[in-house]
Formats: structure tokens, C-alpha cells, sequence
């Protein structure tokens, strides 16, 4: 047996493990950041240990894990925006005194993401899936002396316990159907036997796991408790769920549709496209009306999930090419949207609503000027990585007859300029004179650091797309290798 | 020297130059800005000397890949069309910079940055030689204009600029999808795949596609233009935002749309194209009738004359669908005119509103006396808009009018509404403001006189109108073979007699280049269709 291929996995479980331990010794002084160092240093290792396996598909546990080129490199992108929520919480982790849980938590919940996106097998998806819940669950919830943040964490768990039940009810369909829970041996079911296909039993399956996984992804219509968790968890937790989790559902997306159950493909095609539809008309004419910062970013979340499952639904090998870059993307324009979050709301109260913005970037030109990079980005401004994204996306779209996909995609975005550009207005507005006198904090290093190194790499992703969208391709070949 | 890349690249040198200037040092922010636009000016003109004039293709291309698995690429040149538009630009960009630098509004030098940016987008619209690249361009241009508004505009500037994105916005993601459309239809009849305007040309789209793709691609530029009734975000826009930048608008941003036509509609979809010639004529001579009604009664200078740029947008499209070479090389001829009378239009409404502190018409009069230098110059304005014969504006509406004559008469005798309503709307205008009783001013007037600053930006743009009004050749010599070879296809699409075609259409994929069987679909563009 071949072991090394979960390394990633043993280095992130340990570096939790070591972290929890150390929350209940008494630290004093320098040691006080030991439990996030752990961290921190746990997530590099877990990033060399990827670079050091890259290459041909490695398995262990008998396939239940995989490492090539897909899953490495979705952990990747899982361990950066642990890596971010990390540095994002580093001043004032949500739970103070509770370091030590609060990072064992992170690095759980994304040691069950990268279980996700590493799972050769059903039955190990799934464990990923209910770690990164359960993790984040708690996660949410960590700042429990706030009304708020118990509520998201009670909502996020009913939603989400519902969620796992339909997914897990889907999979013993689909493990009902073809006899095993292997990804490989499910496609060679499907491909060998024709019949298979379009037989309600399948149907049904797949209808439910769409939804399981769409409750993940926040999809529409399963997305109802995402403004209201992202709103009352705590900042940094929610860029980790806009981004970690959302990271992680579509990369279950993109094994059990695309890769799995590629040839149940008719069966599926039309299903996740409408869904990819309804979610980017519903999330970005949702975010329109928003006041809250984080609650639009919430609906703006639905809305990228819009996007990033066209992907999906073409089922090709540009469509998950399309997919694999524009998740890089999102992930550093969201990320340095949150960091500007964090930044802000440091220093006034109600530093979620975007009125708090006013005028922000005249006294923070580079705060300011990582937001409006990022809002760009997210509307898909050209030459942002978000238009190149959006580009390929649509590009994948048409490629595979599904133009009218597209073309929604395209008025939507449309639509969500109206709230991106808002937020970029409102920073370099100016400040009302009856305004009051506020506390101006310096921006902690870390959070700007995070602001700094994503907005560079919003531009710099567009400007260096070609070797970047190699790599994704690598990655997409392996999905739809045998 | 990449001269039309260095073309692109020194206003956004300059504009990102800008951002570490602080907001306190306006001198060190005009010093950039306008080093910035002049040196950009300067590599403009050397473009025009360097121009070969007997080709009709994109010439001075520099070609870079950028994302070259999916056939992105940093493609930029001129033609024959793109020279003139790019030395507009930079003429006015450098008067616009002018005039914003000598009343320079606070947080002066992100003014001055922002403006640079809009330049670096149209600039590069107007040489992008790949269907990506110009959508690229297309949105860039429109970011710094909203910001521009929105910062800096009048009281309803929140709405105004909202409004202006998202017209917009809808008509350009709608491109977006096209032009992946167009690439895959085109991959699919040619076997190459490549957005690449120049290796699009010819492709045999069946009708019904090449009618959509047309559509897709006239929403987008009837938006920018704005053609009938695509214009809903023109009043709010023109009259909300900084009068320098709605000269820019008027004055640049317009032509990206008839630009886009020339470049892109009607030369790749000629199908299309022929089939909506009538819907889109119909719409260009509604909103010739419709622009210069709502210009006769309009409340204010500004209103005017962004009515006015309406009716004579219609004309220069309407030039361009006719599919006939006179009417279009006026369109051409009559873009740069348009060009230099609007944003010498809007100099003068500056000067009029800073000095009187109004905009409204009806509340000027007889401004004239204690303001003759003004006089002359707002009476030569209003006769070049007017195009009263021997003005600029006039030699471009004289083979307009004929192109289109020559095809169909009926849309010339509407079309020639717009040129009486012009007499009398801006006869109106300058009737009222400059003669008559004194009404609205002070001093007589004196405080509406030119001054040196102001004489510098009209100065410049009243020479050109009179060079192209004594010497037209100089501008159709240098266009004609870039017009001929735009429209030709259009032309045979339609039927028209071959002596009036002027350029020779070749098929693509050319019989020598056809696809073997087996041959890879995807890839990089191969050898281009073109000799």
C-alpha cells in the first residue's frame, strides 16, 4: 500500500491535533501564538508536501484516496484560504482565550475540504463533507456570548444535517445502482452499461445529491441560510466558508458529476444548468438590495456559485479547466474583499453595513484601492482574473451548446454591477460632515498583508492566466482520465 | 518600435504615475498628466507619419499571446479608420487634459488619472485587432468614465453613472457571449480557431447566425453610440458629469460604437448586416428626426448639444448601414468632425456656464457685446455643427447624404430634416445666448470672453476644422482602401452593382487553406486567411 499519497492529509490532522492539545497548557507570553504557529506551520508543510507529490495519480487506502494533479491542486487552493483565515483572525482570533480550539477548528474543517477534494470513494467524500461541516459548525458559533453568532451556527447546522441526509441518501441510490462506491467504478458502470442511464432510480440519485452538495455550494434554492450564517458568524469564518467550503463542494461538483457519473451525462446536464441559472439570477438580484456588507458578499457567493456550476453542467474538460481557474480567482477576490472586512470592522461598530465604508478609501488609498480590485474582479471587469474566468466560463458554455447558459450569465452579471460598483463608489465618496469622530486604528499586518498579496494577485492572475490556466488543465485531464 | 503598443502604454504609465503623486501637489499631478497626454500626442503623429496610406489593412501590428491556449493575444495596429479616431483621441484627450488642468477640481490628480485611464481604453479600442482584446478595451473605458462621474458630477451623480453602467453593461456582456459565439461558429466553418478580426473576415456563417451575431454585437455599440432608443442614459449622463468629461463622452466614446460597426458589425457578418440594414436605418433616421426635435427644446447648452450629438450620430450610422462607399467614407469623414465640433461645443458651454454660472438658455442674452472674441468663435462652432457649406461638417453630411441618396432616396430625404432642424436649433442656441437684449450677466458679458487659457483648447480645435473643411483629401486619401475593404462584403451581401465595389472580398477559409481531415479543431491561428 501506498501511503504516501495521504501525507497532506496526516500532516493537517496532526497539526490539528497538536493545536487542540495545546489549548488546554496554560501558555504565557511569546508561546501565547504557539497553537496558530502550529498552524500556520502545519499548512506549509501540508503546501510543500503537495509541490513534492505533484506529478502522475498516486493512491492510498486503496484508492478511497488520491493524489494527482485535481486534487492536489484544489488543496492547494484549500490551504491558502485556511492559511488566510488564519492571518485574517491572527490580531484578535474570534474566540479570545480560545485560541487553541479556534485554530484546531480551521485546520479541521480544512483537513475535511482537502478529504473532499483528495476522496477516491463515496463513502470518503462524505466523511470529508460532515468533518468541514461539523468543524465549521462550532466554527460559526465560537463567539457564543453574541446572539448573532449562535444563531448562524444553530442555522448552519439544521440546514446543513439536512443537507448531509440528502446527500448521503443519494449516494446509497447511486451506491444501490452500480454496486460500488468508488469513483472509478461507478464510471466504468455507467460507461459499460448503457442501460443504466436515464433509469429513475439514477435519476433520483442524482437529483439528490444535487441538492446535498447544492446546500454546500449555497446554490439556489438550497442557499437560504447563507446571508444569515455569513452575516452572524465571525468575519474571518465567513471568508473561510465563502471560500474553503465553497472551494470544496464544487470540487465534489466536479468529481461526482464530471468525473463520476460522466456517463449518466444527459442525465444531469440540463439539471445542474438550470440550478446554475436560477442561483446567479437569484443571488445577484438578492445582493442588489443589501446594506450589509457581508450579506451582500453572501449573495454575492450565491451568485459566483452560479457561475462556477456552468462548469459543471457542460461536463467537458474546458468546462472544469473554465471551473478550476475561476476558483482560483474567486478565491483571492473574495478573500481580499473579507480582509477589507476585517480591516473595517476593527474600528467602528457597525463596520458590516456598507454605509460604514464612506469615504474609506480617501484616508486608506490602498485599502481602498484592494477593494475596488476586488469588486471589479468580481463583476468581471476585463482585465481582471475575474473577466478571464467569467470569459472561459461562458467560452465553455458555448462551446457545448449550452449558449443560453451564457447568455443568463452574462445579464446577470450585468445586474451584479450595479452592487459590486456601489461598494467601490461608496469607498471613495465623500466622508458626510456630521460623521462621527472615530477611532483610527493601525491596519494590522497580517490582514493587510492578506489585502495586499490578494489584490496582486487578482491582476497578476490575468496578466500570467497562461501558465496558471495550464495547471488547470493538467488537473481537469486527470478528472476525466480513467 | 512597437510605436501602437508604446501608443497604449504611456497614458497608463502615466495615469498609474498619477496614483503616487499625492492629492496636495497639483502642480507635480498637471506635469504628469500633461507630459503624459502630450507624449502620447506626439507618438500618435509619428504613427500618422510612419502610415502607409496605400494599404487598407491593419498595418504596425505588434502581436504578443496572452493566453495562448484559448487564443487570447495582445493584438494591436491601425488602419485606415483606426489613424484618424486614434489622433482624435489624442488631440482632444490632450485639450480635454488642458482644460482640466487649468481649473483642476479637488483631488486633482486622480481626476487627471482617471482621465488617462479613459484614454488608455479608448485608444486601445480603437487599434485592438482581436474581438477579445477590444472587449477588453470596450469595458476598461467605461470604468474610469463612471468613476469620473461619479466623483466628480453634479448632484445626481449616483443615479446618473448607475444608469450609464448598466445600459452599458447589458449591451457589452451580451458581446461577450457573441464574440465566443462567433469564435466557436467560426472554428466550426473554417477549422481554426481564433479571435483574430482580421482572420474572421469572409467566414461563411449561415444567415440566420450571422444575423444574431450581428444583433449581439449592434446592441453593444447602438448602446455606446447611443442610437434610437437606446439612448436612456444619455441625458442623465451628459448632464450630471464634469463638463470636461461630457465632452469626452460626446466626443470620443460615441465613435467607439460606430467604430465597432465599421470594424467588426459589418465587416464580419455581412449577412447580418444586410438583413437589419433597414431596421438599423430606420432606427438612425428616428433618432435624426427624434435628437434634433428634443435638441430644439432643450433647456440647457448641455442638453443641446447632447441631443444634437444624437441626430448626428444617426447620420454617421446611417452612412455606414447603406453599404455604399461615398456614405460610408463620409461616416468616417464625419466622425472626426463630429468629434472636434461636439468637444469644441461643449469648450464653449464651459466657458458660457463658468462665467454666467448657468446652463440654461433661456436665462443668457445678448452676451455678444462685451464678448467678441467668444462670439466668433461660438458663431464658427454653431456653423460647423449646423454644416453650413464650406464648414468641415459639411463635407462629411454632403457624401453621406449622397451615398445614401444614391441607394435610397426616401431615408435621404428624411435625413435631410436633421440638417434643417440643425439650422434651427443651434441658431436657437446661439441667437438667444449671443444676441437679443443683455440678459444674465453681470459685466456685460465681459465675464463669458475667452481667455488665454481657453483660447488655448478652442484655438487648436477651430484650425482643424478649418484644415479639414479647405483640404477633405487629406483625411479620405489616407481612409478610402480601409472603407472600401470594410464594406465590401457587405456590399455583395446586398446585391450591389460591382462598379461600385471598390475592394476585393476574399473567402475564408481561402480554397488553398481548406481543413484536412484529422486536422486538430483547436489551436493557435494558423497562417491568416489574408495575403
Amino acid at each position: 500500500m501506498n501511503a504516501v499519497a495521504g501525507l497532506p492529509l496526516y500532516i493537517m490532522s496532526a497539526a490539528a491535533v497538536v493545536a487542540l492539545v495545546l489549548s488546554v497548557v496554560p501558555l504565557k507570553g511569546m508561546l501565547r501564538r504557539l497553537p496558530e504557529v502550529t498552524g500556520v506551520v502545519g499548512i506549509l508543510l501540508t503546501l510543500i508536501m503537495t509541490v513534492a507529490l505533484w506529478g502522475d495519480r498516486q493512491e492510498a487506502f486503496h484508492g478511497n484516496i488520491r493524489a494527482d494533479r485535481l486534487s492536489l491542486l484544489l488543496t492547494w487552493v484549500i490551504m491558502l484560504s485556511a492559511l488566510g483565515t488564519l492571518a485574517l483572525s491572527w490580531r484578535e482570533p474570534a474566540g479570545t482565550g480560545r485560541r487553541g480550539e479556534y485554530t484546531a477548528l480551521v485546520l479541521l474543517a480544512a483537513t475535511g475540504m482537502m478529504l473532499v477534494v483528495t476522496s477516491g470513494d463515496l463513502i470518503v467524500l462524505f466523511l470529508g463533507i460532515e468533518l468541514l461541516s461539523v468543524s465549521l459548525y462550532v466554527l460559526c458559533a465560537i463567539e457564543a456570548w453574541r446572539e448573532r453568532s449562535l444563531e448562524a451556527g444553530l442555522k448552519y447546522l439544521i440546514t446543513g444535517a439536512i443537507g448531509t441526509a440528502v446527500l448521503i441518501y443519494g449516494f446509497a441510490l447511486l451506491y444501490g445502482m452500480t454496486g460500488t462506491t468508488s469513483f472509478s467504478g461507478i464510471g466504468e458502470r455507467l460507461s459499460e452499461a448503457g442501460p443504466l442511464t436515464s433509469q429513475p432510480l439514477l435519476v433520483a440519485a442524482i437529483a439528490l445529491i444535487v441538492v446535498g452538495l447544492g446546500f454546500k455550494a449555497s446554490a439556489v434554492p438550497f442557499h437560504m441560510w447563507t446571508p444569515d450564517v455569513y452575516e452572524g458568524a465571525p468575519t474571518p469564518i465567513t471568508a473561510f466558508m465563502a471560500t474553503g467550503t465553497k472551494v470544496a463542494a464544487i470540487g465534489a461538483f466536479l468529481l461526482v458529476f464530471t468525473g463520476a457519473t460522466q456517463g449518466a451525462e444527459p442525465d444531469w446536464r440540463v439539471l445542474i444548468g438550470s440550478i446554475a441559472a436560477i442561483t446567479m439570477v437569484v443571488g445577484n438580484v438578492g445582493a442588489l438590495l443589501q446594506t450589509s456588507i457581508t450579506r451582500m458578499l453572501a449573495y454575492s457567493g450565491i451568485a459566483q456559485a452560479g457561475y462556477l456550476l456552468i462548469g459543471v453542467a457542460v461536463g467537458t474538460l474546458k468546462g472544469a479547466e473554465a471551473l478550476l481557474y475561476y476558483l482560483i480567482a474567486y478565491l483571492v477576490m473574495t478573500m481580499a474583499a473579507f480582509a477589507v472586512v476585517v480591516i473595517r470592522e476593527r474600528e467602528v461598530e457597525d463596520g458590516d453595513s456598507i454605509s460604514s465604508f464612506t469615504g474609506y478609501g480617501r484616508r486608506h488609498p490602498w485599502v481602498g484601492l484592494v477593494m475596488t480590485i476586488a469588486m471589479l474582479s468580481l463583476a468581471g471587469f476585463p482585465p481582471l482574473s475575474g473577466f478571464i474566468g467569467k470569459f472561459l466560463l461562458f467560452g465553455a458554455a458555448v462551446d457545448a451548446d449550452m449558449t443560453w447558459l451564457a447568455i443568463v450569465g452574462a445579464v446577470a452579471s450585468a445586474v451584479s454591477v450595479v452592487y459590486y460598483l456601489r461598494v467601490a463608489v461608496v469607498m471613495w465618496s465623500p466622508v458626510p460632515d456630521a460623521a462621527r469622530p472615530e477611532k483610527v486604528l493601525r491596519v494590522p499586518g497580517a490582514v493587510a498583508g492578506v489585502a495586499i498579496t490578494c489584490g496582486v494577485a487578482v491582476v497578476g492572475l490575468a496578466i500570467w492566466a497562461s501558465p496558471v490556466l495550464d495547471l488547470c488543465r493538467g488537473a481537469a485531464e486527470t478528472l476525466l482520465a480513467p | 518600435m512597437p510605436w501602437v503598443s508604446l501608443l497604449i502604454l504611456v497614458p497608463l504609465a502615466a495615469a498609474l504615475a498619477l496614483v503616487f503623486v499625492p492629492q496636495e501637489d497639483r502642480r507635480r499631478a498637471r506635469l504628469v498628466a500633461l507630459s503624459g497626454a502630450g507624449l502620447t500626442l506626439v507618438i500618435s503623429i509619428v504613427i500618422l507619419v510612419m502610415f502607409d496610406r496605400s494599404s487598407g489593412v491593419m498595418q504596425m501590428t505588434d502581436h504578443l499571446d496572452w493566453i495562448s491556449s484559448v487564443g487570447l493575444a495582445w493584438d494591436v495596429g491601425v488602419d485606415g479608420i483606426s489613424i484618424w479616431l486614434v489622433l482624435l483621441s489624442t488631440v482632444i484627450f490632450s485639450l480635454g487634459i488642458i482644460a482640466a488642468c487649468h481649473r483642476l477640481p479637488e483631488r486633482g490628480s486622480a481626476f487627471l488619472s482617471l482621465l488617462l485611464l479613459s484614454e488608455v481604453g479608448l485608444l486601445g479600442l480603437f487599434t485592438s485587432g482581436d474581438l477579445v482584446l477590444f472587449y477588453v478595451f470596450w469595458e476598461f473605458m467605461l470604468v474610469p468614465f463612471a468613476f469620473l462621474i461619479w466623483m466628480w458630477g453634479g448632484s445626481e451623480r449616483k443615479r446618473a453613472g448607475f444608469t450609464f453602467v448598466v445600459y452599458t453593461m447589458v449591451g457589452s456582456l451580451i458581446m461577450l457571449v457573441t464574440i465566443v459565439s462567433t469564435a466557436i461558429l467560426a472554428r466550426d466553418a473554417t477549422g481554426q480557431f481564433t479571435f483574430q478580426i482580421q482572420d474572421l473576415r469572409g467566414v461563411p456563417f449561415s444567415s440566420t447566425a450571422s444575423t444574431l451575431l450581428f444583433a449581439g454585437f449592434v446592441l453593444a455599440f447602438a448602446i455606446k453610440l447611443p442610437l434610437w432608443p437606446f439612448h436612456g442614459w444619455l441625458p442623465m449622463a451628459y448632464t450630471q458629469a464634469p463638463i470636461v468629461v461630457a465632452g469626452l463622452l460626446a466626443a470620443l466614446m460615441s465613435k467607439a460604437g460606430v467604430y465597432g460597426l465599421m470594424r467588426v458589425g459589418v465587416p464580419l457578418f455581412p449577412e447580418g448586416a444586410k438583413n437589419l440594414m433597414i431596421p438599423i436605418a430606420i432606427l438612425a433616421l428616428i433618432g435624426i428626426v427624434y435628437g434634433s426635435l428634443l435638441a430644439w427644446r432643450a433647456a440647457t447648452m448641455r442638453l443641446l448639444v447632447g441631443y444634437s450629438s444624437l441626430a448626428h450620430l444617426g447620420f454617421i450610422v446611417l452612412g455606414i448601414m447603406v453599404f455604399d462607399p461615398m456614405g460610408a467614407q463620409g461616416s468616417v469623414l464625419q466622425m472626426i468632425n463630429h468629434g472636434i465640433v461636439v468637444a469644441a461645443a461643449f469648450a464653449i458651454v464651459m466657458v458660457l456656464a463658468r462665467g454666467s454660472g448657468t446652463e440654461d438658455i433661456d436665462r443668457l442674452g445678448g452676451l455678444a457685446k462685451g464678448a467678441p472674441r467668444m462670439a466668433v468663435a461660438f458663431l464658427i462652432v454653431t456653423m460647423a455643427a449646423l454644416a453650413i457649406p464650406g464648414s468641415n461638417a459639411f463635407v462629411g453630411e454632403f457624401f453621406i447624404l449622397a451615398g445614401v441618396f444614391r441607394q435610397y432616396a426616401w431615408m435621404a430625404v428624411i435625413a435631410m430634416l436633421g440638417v434643417i432642424f440643425a439650422a434651427v436649433y443651434m441658431l436657437r442656441m446661439y441667437q438667444t445666448i449671443m444676441n437679443g437684449p443683455l440678459r444674465g450677466a453681470r459685466e456685460g458679458g465681459r465675464e463669458v470672453e475667452l481667455t488665454r487659457a481657453d483660447a488655448i483648447v478652442l484655438v487648436p480645435m477651430l484650425a482643424l476644422m478649418f484644415w479639414i473643411a479647405i483640404w477633405p483629401a487629406s483625411l479620405v486619401g489616407g481612409s478610402s482602401r480601409s472603407v472600401d475593404r470594410a464594406i465590401a462584403p457587405a456590399q455583395i451581401a446586398a446585391g450591389r452593382p460591382p462598379a461600385q465595389i471598390a475592394a476585393q472580398v476574399i473567402p475564408n477559409p481561402p480554397p488553398s487553406h481548406l481543413p484536412l481531415p484529422g486536422d486538430e479543431p483547436s489551436g493557435q491561428a494558423a497562417p491568416g486567411a489574408q495575403p
